[in-house]
């Protein structure tokens, strides 16, 4: 009979923290259908990062690096579009606060008709980086320390989100097809994570929410000197998520989009109303690294002006805390 | 099973020819006979509860120190008195004996717990590792005498159906025979025997209840049986055995989330202050010191603050658990009330041995690749911090908490220091007439219950059992001192005794003789004033060897009069190679580790010349 239970020998815990930490990858987005996966608005410890790598396959009658989706009837495009950052999560206020930014580039493809023209173009590089940045108002308070990011559990949390696009990406106004969009844009959003049952991980369910309002400026050399205006475009991302096992989850996704009705030189195209669905796998490789794999596609796309995309997903997201790093350092010596 | 069918047969079989004759005979005897005297005697006699924490410690109660909120127990020290210098067994199995049996241990037949039976001892009369049928059952002469008898609860007293509940007295039971296990459900600790055992009524389960949760369905069978024989003019005898807080703290959820954080302050600084409020409430004397903290259990102050955290949610489990009894203690205490039964009930509440500080489940399944670690794996594996207390997980405190429920004693379960078997006990009800409230530091122990309740009950313990004499009772009848006529019912003469895995101890008066394997103790006897120093800081061996002496020829006539055989084999044969080597703690020692950062004076700053 060993009474030899010492605290010492608790170093458990860390495992717990770390997987708390990283466990959702901190910047997963994309602008290809324009929505965030599941569980990026966990939060982790103050002073956590994340570097995130995305890679879109797309298909679809929207320009994926345009966050208008604006519709070009007719138009089938292929693009590989791939995303890098940095987010960087902060406490602000005794509340959870994370910037970040994000930079697409890649390459995408396709037929496309202006006034009755169809031509074949392509454009690479690189496009608009995007600011982010969330602040939490309603939830748990920031996690200051390892013990707050162990007692971590979302409940009903709500964010305020500002993102904002700086027109800087690749952009000829000779074609209609670009990277980059040649004028400010930007999102305000309130995130909601709603927990469901315990917070344990392997059986972790939430449902979460993303009610956002896409807002445009003026691109006023919209192929060859025309002006494109776009009305704001009200989005709604919803997830379902669940854990399969501590480190394997999934998640349905749904995202609608009204609005965003564009208008070139005066000509003014459909609203959307469309409807996208698809599903996200996410799995911790290790105390870092997560991988996500996800598709989705729009559903009540049979109109020729209904938004028609779909897109596959594979995200790369590799997250550190300094405190953390330093006791990896250690146990591996 | 088939030796479980064939007795229960045979009873159906006489119980059909006796119902024909009985009703005659009952016809017969109510119209010749004058209304039963016994029936009005019943009436006046009180009712009796006796509720047994499973390794609750002596300064958990707020009655007794702890911050823990526990209302309802405090209303019952409030109404009834505290007793201060109370003494169990330090293990589950053989305190439960000498409650129910009023015999010590090595005659009743835990003479060692049923787990730990040593090759000299099998086979050996008061060895059986169940109670034996040599003795007397409390509820069997509490029924006997016309009360009725019910039990919800841990047995642990014994598993064939002639050692059951039923069978040693209880009309009524709802019964854990193990010695622990889930709390939601069936899953037993070990692969060697995985599934927890039940009974209802003498019957044994097949399954649990509906929304069974043990604390809860225990008291809820409980007041069942209370009200399904309200009204017959016979009182009743309650043996409440509840689980809680033995590991693993299994508890619901919104009991688990009441003192967050409460505890990352750490188990030194909680011990002083139940120590503080201890002096205060008059439960310990001015100038008690507390025991030193266990030498392997390091200051909380080098701990991350990680590490306090996890180490102190076990603590806010262990504190939830404790809430959660004490809320359906207060909910039997409140039907009580409101039956209007409450004033004519004794309440007997204790611990039954220390705290727990053992990892029970690291001991049983903390070897990879053994059988115990592979059913560990497949039934408790639920190890997340936030999956504590949920079906699957195994949360025990530790030695650091475990002394801390024990404040101010050391040491604590399974060990024969003060934090191993002295234990808080309130006693309440129409036969106390000390002042509500009070508190009383009498020479006390549990065998005394089986005297006390058989005299309140106006029952007589017999001289034989089935033709054979049964072993006297140890014990007192604590009548005396509830009535408020003597503070004691012991004299600085007599002596109690104990011996469970090769330990031992004597007490008598404020002295105390103790024989512990190392490092716990020195493999030698220990002598201690426990008047003066209950934290056993001080061997006075050395200083008085005729004191030594003295206690030595009781504990020899200890051994002779109760057939003490010492284990050839034990838990603790191999401790002093396994632990750290015991060194003495002092407080503030070493300087080193509360050295803080020097700030030089601000006038003498200066940057390096170039």
């Amino acid at each position: 009979m060993n009474n030899d239970a010492r605290p010492t020998k608790q170093v458990a815990w860390a495992r717990w923290v770390v997987a708390t930490i990283f466990a959702t990858g901190l910047l997963g987005g994309t602008q290809a259908l324009a929505q965030m996966p599941a569980r990026f608005y966990w939060k982790p410890l103050a002073g956590s990062n994340a570097v995130p790598l995305i890679v879109n396959s797309f298909s679809g009658n929207t320009n994926p690096f345009d966050p208008a989706d604006t519709v070009t009837p007719g138009a089938q495009f292929d693009a590989t579009m791939a995303q890098a950052g940095y987010a960087h999560v902060f406490s602000l206020f005794d509340r959870s606060a994370m910037a970040a930014v994000i930079l697409p580039m890649g390459r995408v493809s396709g037929d496309v008709t202006v006034a009755g023209r169809t031509v074949n173009e392509s454009a690479s590089g690189f496009g608009d980086p995007m600011l982010e940045f969330t602040f939490n108002i309603l939830g748990p308070k920031a996690q200051q320390n390892i013990p707050d990011a162990m007692r971590y559990q979302p409940g009903f949390s709500v964010d305020v989100l500002a993102d904002l696009a700086v027109p800087i990406g690749e952009y000829d106004s000779s074609q209609p097809l670009n990277l980059g969009q040649n004028r400010w844009y930007g999102r305000v959003g309130m995130p909601v994570v709603w927990q469901l049952g315990d917070w344990v991980p392997g059986r972790r369910t939430t449902l979460e929410f993303l009610p956002a309002v896409w807002l445009f400026g003026d691109n006023t050399n919209y192929d060859n000197g025309k002006t494109l205006k776009t009305d704001p475009k009200f989005q709604l991302d919803a997830h379902l998520s669940r854990d399969f096992t501590e480190r394997l989850w999934g998640s349905l996704d749904l995202a609608w989009y009204y609005g965003g009705q564009a208008t070139i030189n005066g000509v003014t195209g459909e609203k959307l109303n469309n409807l996208g669905v698809g599903f996200t796998l996410g799995y911790q490789v290790n105390n870092n690294l997560g991988l996500t794999f996800g598709y989705k596609s729009t559903i009540n796309d049979n109109g020729p002006g209904d938004l028609k995309m779909d897109v596959f997903q594979i995200s790369l997201v590799y997250g550190w805390h300094p405190l953390i790093e330093g006791m990896n350092r250690l146990k591996s010596e | 099973m088939e030796t479980a069918m064939q007795p229960a047969a045979r009873e159906r079989a006489v119980r059909k020819t006796l119902l024909g004759s009985l009703g005659l005979v009952v016809l017969a005897a109510t119209l010749a006979a004058p209304p039963p005297a016994s029936a009005a005697d019943s009436a006046r006699r009180p009712n009796i509860v006796v509720i047994v924490a499973d390794d609750m410690g002596f300064a958990d109660m707020g009655a007794f120190g702890g911050e823990i909120r526990t209302p309802n127990l405090d209303s019952l020290a409030k109404d009834g008195v505290r007793f201060t210098n109370f003494y169990t067994h330090a293990s589950c199995s053989p305190t439960r004996s000498m409650l129910l049996s009023g015999v010590d241990t090595h005659l009743n037949g835990l003479g060692n717990m049923s787990e730990w039976i040593a090759p000299n001892q099998r086979g050996a009369v008061g060895y059986e590792g169940y109670l034996n049928d040599r003795v007397a059952t409390l509820p069997q002469l509490l029924k006997d005498a016309g009360y009725h008898t019910y039990m919800v609860g841990k047995w642990h007293l014994g598993k064939q159906p002639d050692q059951i509940p039923r069978a040693r007295g209880f009309e009524r039971d709802f019964a854990l025979l193990d010695g622990g296990g889930s709390y939601w459900d069936m899953t037993n600790i070990s692969a060697v025997a995985p599934k927890s055992v039940f009974t209802e009524d003498g019957r044994y389960l097949t399954k649990l209840p509906k929304d069974y949760y043990a604390t809860k369905t225990y008291t809820d069978k409980l007041i069942g049986y209370i009200d399904a024989n309200r009204g017959d003019g016979k009182p009743f005898f309650a043996y409440v055995a509840h689980q809680a807080p033995h590991d693993p703290y299994h508890l619901p959820k919104d009991w688990r989330n009441r003192h967050v954080g409460e505890y990352d302050k750490g188990w030194d600084a909680v011990r002083q202050e139940r120590l503080k409020r201890q002096v205060e409430m008059g439960i310990m004397p001015a100038g008690t010191e507390l025991a030193e903290r266990m030498w392997f259990v390091p200051d909380p102050i080098v701990l991350a603050p990680a590490s306090r955290a996890i180490l102190g949610k076990k603590m806010e489990l262990y504190a939830g658990l404790v809430e959660n009894m004490d809320h359906h203690i207060g909910r039997l205490v409140d039907h009580l009330k409101k039956i209007g039964e409450y004033e004519n009930t004794i309440f007997i509440f204790f611990g039954d041995n220390g705290a727990e500080g053992t990892d029970l489940f690291g001991m049983i399944a903390g070897s990879p690749g053994s059988r115990d670690n592979l059913y560990a794996a497949i039934n408790w594996n639920q190890t997340n911090f936030n999956a504590w207390g949920d079906p699957g997980s195994w949360v025990g405190y530790g030695p650091m908490w475990a002394q801390v429920s024990m404040t101010p004693f050391g040491q604590f379960k399974g060990w024969l220091a003060e934090g191993g078997i002295r234990n808080a006990l309130i006693v309440s009800g129409p036969d106390v007439k000390r002042p509500a409230g009070s508190i009383n530091h009498g020479f006390m122990h549990v065998a005394d219950v089986m005297p006390t309740l058989l005299e309140m009950a106006g029952a007589v313990y017999p001289a034989t059992r089935n033709g054979e004499p049964v072993p006297p009772l140890m014990g007192k009848s604590w009548g005396p001192m509830l009535a408020g006529k003597a503070d004691s019912v012991r004299t600085d003469q007599d002596y109690l005794a104990w011996e469970v895995f090769g330990n031992r101890a004597v007490r008598q008066g404020d002295w105390k003789l103790r024989w512990q394997f190392k490092p716990y103790g020195k493999g030698d006897w220990e002598l201690f004033n426990v008047a003066k120093d209950p934290a056993e800081r001080n061997d006075l061996a050395a200083q008085n060897p005729d004191k030594v002496k003295a206690m030595l020829a009781l504990w020899e006539s200890y051994v002779k009069a109760n057939n003490v055989i010492l284990p050839s084999r034990g838990p603790f044969d191999t401790l002093e190679k396994d632990m750290p080597q015991r060194v003495t703690v002092y407080p503030g020692f070493p300087p080193l580790i509360y050295q803080r950062q020097f700030v030089p004076p601000k006038e003498l700053l200066a940057d390096p010349r170039p």
